[in-house]
């Protein structure tokens, strides 16, 4: 099978790359063992949360310049972030995903433990606080499904409470939920949301909510809305008579889940080839090239490509693994920026940098990877595989894989019209 | 100091670990009025970071034919009256190609004179019996091993403690010894919670402190000499075995593996450690590619089995009171009346002895407080089953399907928690869907489980719920069960933001098992728990 790129990983590096490559005509192909770190999508793309003491960041891309130089932002140049960053709205929107935020000035969400967190876009389902403002009401009633554990309402109050918020927790049963409770590992977020995505049960849910509410300013809920149905949450917003904030729950994140099929889709119905369920096992290099890749599931049919995207993730996508040696990229053992010895990998308190999370493949200045010492010229690197950031610490993930691919996109393409 | 919590006991016992726990339930059943205090929680100590092997006494039977003997007595008891915290494995002794077949012989001879019922299998029967035994073994010896289930079998023994009467303190640590002359009277202690200072008196005071007992003695007065000897394990994500396997040769590194639950457990190192360490414990890699190459020895398939976790114990060894070196260190039991040793009436040091043993060590420390109280009243402990043990007399087939069709119906979490709580589990509410929702998919822990261990179970935060109830022991290490489980904690609190950083310790605990071994899928699942807890969550180290 002849392509002009195939991409490695399917996730959310991945999918931007290989939908920006067929919206300008490549014939693409996605090569994706299931799922990725979408699935524990908390609702927003961080750009640039923190800075290098863990300090909220209010500015990102004035922060950009204090990251160390081999940070990808860095590598890739903040002059050219700034052109990278208004691709990136269209590219969501034109796929329907409906993002709110601006990477001048990052705004706020709530998060699981009711403290604000600073973030750049939002998807639509939830609520974007200003900085300057912060939360507007001064009386929440937090709901939430009864017996539904991925929840913690307690925790939600009490960090509200701390800002001096009244938060008053309640809990409600329909008869709807009743069937899934039979099964005792059934009653979580994915299967409250199937639920919801029939419909037949929001008229009941609105009415509830507004009873539930009644005398309070807002509404604070789990984010349970809209898994396959992305018409869930705005029919309930409509419906209940006052704001709606939504909180993330302990994944499978449903609004993760349906962005990554919202994004899968865009792929597909630009004409690209999603290899689902399937690992590339080896490549065929020749020189400073990679010719061809083989997967499991084709067996001796070779992807044959003009480029190659690496697009893998970190150590829990398996796009980086650690045995008690070394650390290495089990697709095609690249050049891998790591400490030698095991004891240097990790940190002893949990909470500290871990120097794990900086490791990756190592590329040149245009991104091509690095085998045994050799750039391999069509070979790119995006995504959380990349070496150099903590994005964990920075809260800089979703950035770093939507503008590297986007960046390395272009490369791509520049270099198509070379030849 | 706050008056008002003077209280006069006939007997305090300092620790929580299996000693203290049994001789409190001793004392108890012979009708004293019993405190034990703890600084931690139950069996925080030696008592929880060992094998858990229920050892036949084999592994000492050519050393310390006294041991052993002890041994096989002690574990014959358990079977009976712990029988829900015991797993009848049996276990095996391979000789492999590098060792002597000649210690075999001397071996069987040694078990047979400790009482010890110890067979030869021929090799290719081994082989079938254990099959991920390393297939070169050339011989094998079968002998009554099992495994024993340390947090619960101390929790039974705590809760019948307190079933006679007994009253028990957790996270109450002793700041001093109260003495009047030359006598000792009382604690002085520190509320860790409420950081308020208490004492209570009572007429003899046990240190059961295990190696801590060394510092506890200080703060009476006395000097025992103790020795701190680390030992490390590696925890399997997966029973890799079946029975219990040994190495038969002289006790060295690494030759037990020890199926229990879901997991199995290789060990130990043997380090002498100075005292000044025995809170710092951490496996070194060394230690750790010791236990991996030694461990393969005995069961090829642990080179590519997931490593769970890493953890160390101290055991506390004593020396010979003529022996300041240390030298000539004792393995067996030490019971030392400091009446009569250092003129120090009303404190009794009950030490050394193993997880094996510690009923007996109970009998004797128990014996001793009863001669001091001129108490006539005999043991009891060898028969008595502990709490949720079920009593199996008569057992046949025919008794058993009875039994099974007689017994009322068990709801799914009542089920879910058997194994672990034994006929205490019917404890767990039933008839309530909502209370069999499982919030551990790992161990099928249910919400049910956890807020009877709440309620029951003396549990002070979220890492005492994980010893009562092996959340977030599995392979999973806490990464989704955690927080529900601390949602449940904080609906019976009264201050969230403490449960928020009682969550975070916890995390912090479980990587302190897993960053010795962060590699393979342990140090994938580091990343995800980080990306849950910190990056969707929030969760910070303290002050959340």
């Amino acid at each position: 099978m002849k392509f002009d790129t195939v991409i490695i990983g399917g996730g959310l590096a991945g999918l931007t790359c290989g939908i920006k490559l067929a919206e300008s005509g490549q014939k693409c192909a996605i090569v994706s063992s299931g799922q990725s770190a979408l699935h524990f999508f908390s609702g927003s793309f961080d750009l640039l949360s923190y800075d290098r003491k863990g300090a909220e960041v209010a500015y990102p891309l004035e922060e950009i310049n204090n990251l160390s130089d081999h940070h990808p932002y860095r590598r890739i140049g903040v002059n050219r972030i700034k052109e990278l960053l208004s691709q990136v709205a269209p590219l969501l929107e034109n796929a329907g995903l409906h993002f709110q935020g601006d990477a001048d000035m990052n705004h706020y969400v709530i998060n699981p433990m009711g403290k604000l967190k600073p973030t750049w876009l939002t998807i639509d389902d939830f609520s974007i606080f200003d900085p300057m403002i912060g939360i507007p009401w001064t009386k929440i009633a937090l709901l939430n499904i009864s017996g539904f554990l991925d929840f913690h309402t307690r925790f939600v109050a009490s960090g509200l409470a701390s800002s001096g918020i009244t938060v008053q927790v309640k809990y409600f049963a329909m008869d709807s939920f009743e069937k899934i409770r039979h099964n005792p590992s059934e009653m979580r977020s994915t299967n409250i949301a199937k639920i919801f995505d029939q419909e037949t049960v929001i008229d009941e849910f609105i009415q509830r909510v507004n009873e539930l509410s009644e005398g309070f300013e807002s509404v604070l809920l789990p984010a349970v809305f809209g898994l396959f149905n992305s018409t869930v949450v705005g029919k309930i917003k409509r419906g209940v008579n006052k704001p709606i904030c939504l909180v993330p729950v302990i994944p499978p994140s449903v609004p993760g889940i349906r962005s990554q099929i919202t994004l899968f889709k865009r792929f597909q119905a630009l004409g690209g080839k999603y290899f689902l369920g399937d690992s590339v096992e080896s490549g065929t290099f020749q020189e400073d090239k990679l010719l061809a890749v083989n997967t499991v599931n084709q067996g001796d049919i070779s992807l044959v490509a003009d480029s190659f995207v690496m697009a893998t993730g970190g150590f829990s996508s398996l796009g980086l693994v650690a045995s008690p040696e070394k650390i290495y990229d089990p697709v095609f053992d690249l050049d891998v920026i790591s400490h030698d010895k095991r004891v240097d990998w990790v940190d002893k308190n949990i909470f500290n940098k871990q120097p794990f999370m900086y490791y990756g493949v190592k590329t040149d200045a245009a991104f091509h990877a690095i085998k045994a010492g050799r750039a391999i010229k069509n070979l790119y690197v995006v995504g959380s595989i990349l070496s150099g950031a903590n994005s964990l610490k920075e809260g800089s993930g979703a950035g770093i894989s939507l503008l590297s691919a986007l960046h390395v996109s272009d490369c791509i393409m520049k270099a198509d019209s070379k030849e | 100091m706050n008056k008002n919590n003077s209280q006069e006991y006939d007997v305090i016992i300092i620790g929580g670990g299996i000693t203290g726990a049994g001789t409190a339930r001793d004392c108890a059943m012979r009708g004293l009025k019993v405190l034990m205090v703890e600084r931690h929680d139950l069996a925080t100590g030696a008592t929880g970071r060992n094998h858990g092997l229920l050892h036949s006494g084999a592994r000492y039977a050519v050393t310390d034919p006294e041991s052993a003997s002890e041994c096989i007595k002690e574990n014959m008891i358990l079977r009976k009256i712990a029988n829900h915290c015991v797993d009848e494995t049996d276990g095996l002794f391979i000789s492999l190609p590098e060792d002597d077949l000649d210690f075999q012989t001397q071996f069987i001879r040694s078990c047979v004179e400790a009482g010890i019922p110890a067979e030869a299998i021929d090799p290719d029967l081994a082989r079938r019996m254990e099959p991920s035994a390393n297939p070169n073994l050339v011989g094998a010896v079968k002998v009554p091993d099992g495994s024993v289930d340390p947090f619960r079998l101390t929790l039974a023994n705590a809760l019948d403690a307190k079933i006679h009467g007994a009253k028990l303190l957790t996270q109450h640590e002793v700041m001093g010894i109260i003495k009047e002359q030359d006598r000792a009277v009382g604690v002085r202690l520190l509320d860790r919670h409420t950081k308020e200072e208490k004492t209570y008196y009572s007429k003899i005071l046990v240190n059961a402190g295990g190696i801590w007992g060394h510092h506890i003695a200080e703060l009476a007065g006395v000097k025992v000499n103790m020795f701190p000897a680390k030992g490390s394990l590696l925890i399997f994500g997966h029973r890799v075995n079946k029975l219990v396997i040994n190495r038969c040769r002289k006790p060295s590194n690494a030759d037990i593996l020890v199926p229990g639950d879901t997991i199995s457990v290789i060990g130990t190192t043997s380090d002498r450690i100075p005292y000044d360490q025995i809170d710092n414990m951490c496996v070194t890699p060394q230690e750790v590619d010791i236990l991996m190459s030694e461990g393969q020895k005995l069961a090829p398939s642990l080179a590519t089995t997931r490593i769970l976790r890493a953890y160390a114990g101290v055991r506390p060894l004593v020396a010979a009171d003529n022996d300041p070196t240390g030298r000539n260190i004792s393995r067996g039991i030490v019971l030392l009346d400091h009446e009569e040793r250092d003129g120090l009436a009303g404190f009794i040091t009950i030490t050394g002895g193993k997880l094996m043993t510690y009923r007996l060590m109970a009998e004797w420390a128990t014996d001793l407080v009863c001669k001091k109280l001129a108490i006539d009243q005999a043991c009891q402990t060898a028969e008595t089953l502990l709490p949720g043990a079920k009593k199996r007399d008569n057992f046949s087939l025919k008794n058993a399907t009875q039994a099974i069709y007689s017994e009322a119906p068990l709801s799914l979490a009542q089920k879910a928690a058997r194994h672990r709580h034994g006929s205490l589990s019917t404890k767990i509410k039933d008839k309530n869907e909502y209370e069999d929702s499982m919030i551990c998919e790992c161990e099928g822990v249910s919400v049910g489980e956890v807020n009877y261990a709440i309620e029951e179970l003396h549990v002070n935060n979220l890492v005492d719920l994980r010893r009562r109830t092996r959340l977030g022991m599995g392979t999973c290490q806490g990464e989704l069960c955690a927080c529900r489980g601390a949602a449940l904690l904080c609906a019976k609190s009264d201050n969230p933001n403490a449960v928020k950083d009682d969550l975070a310790d916890f995390l912090q605990e479980r990587w302190k098992g897993m960053y010795p071994v962060a590699w393979g899928e342990t140090i994938n699942e580091v990343e995800f728990t980080s990306w849950i807890y910190e990056g969707v969550y929030g969760l910070k180290p303290e002050k959340n």
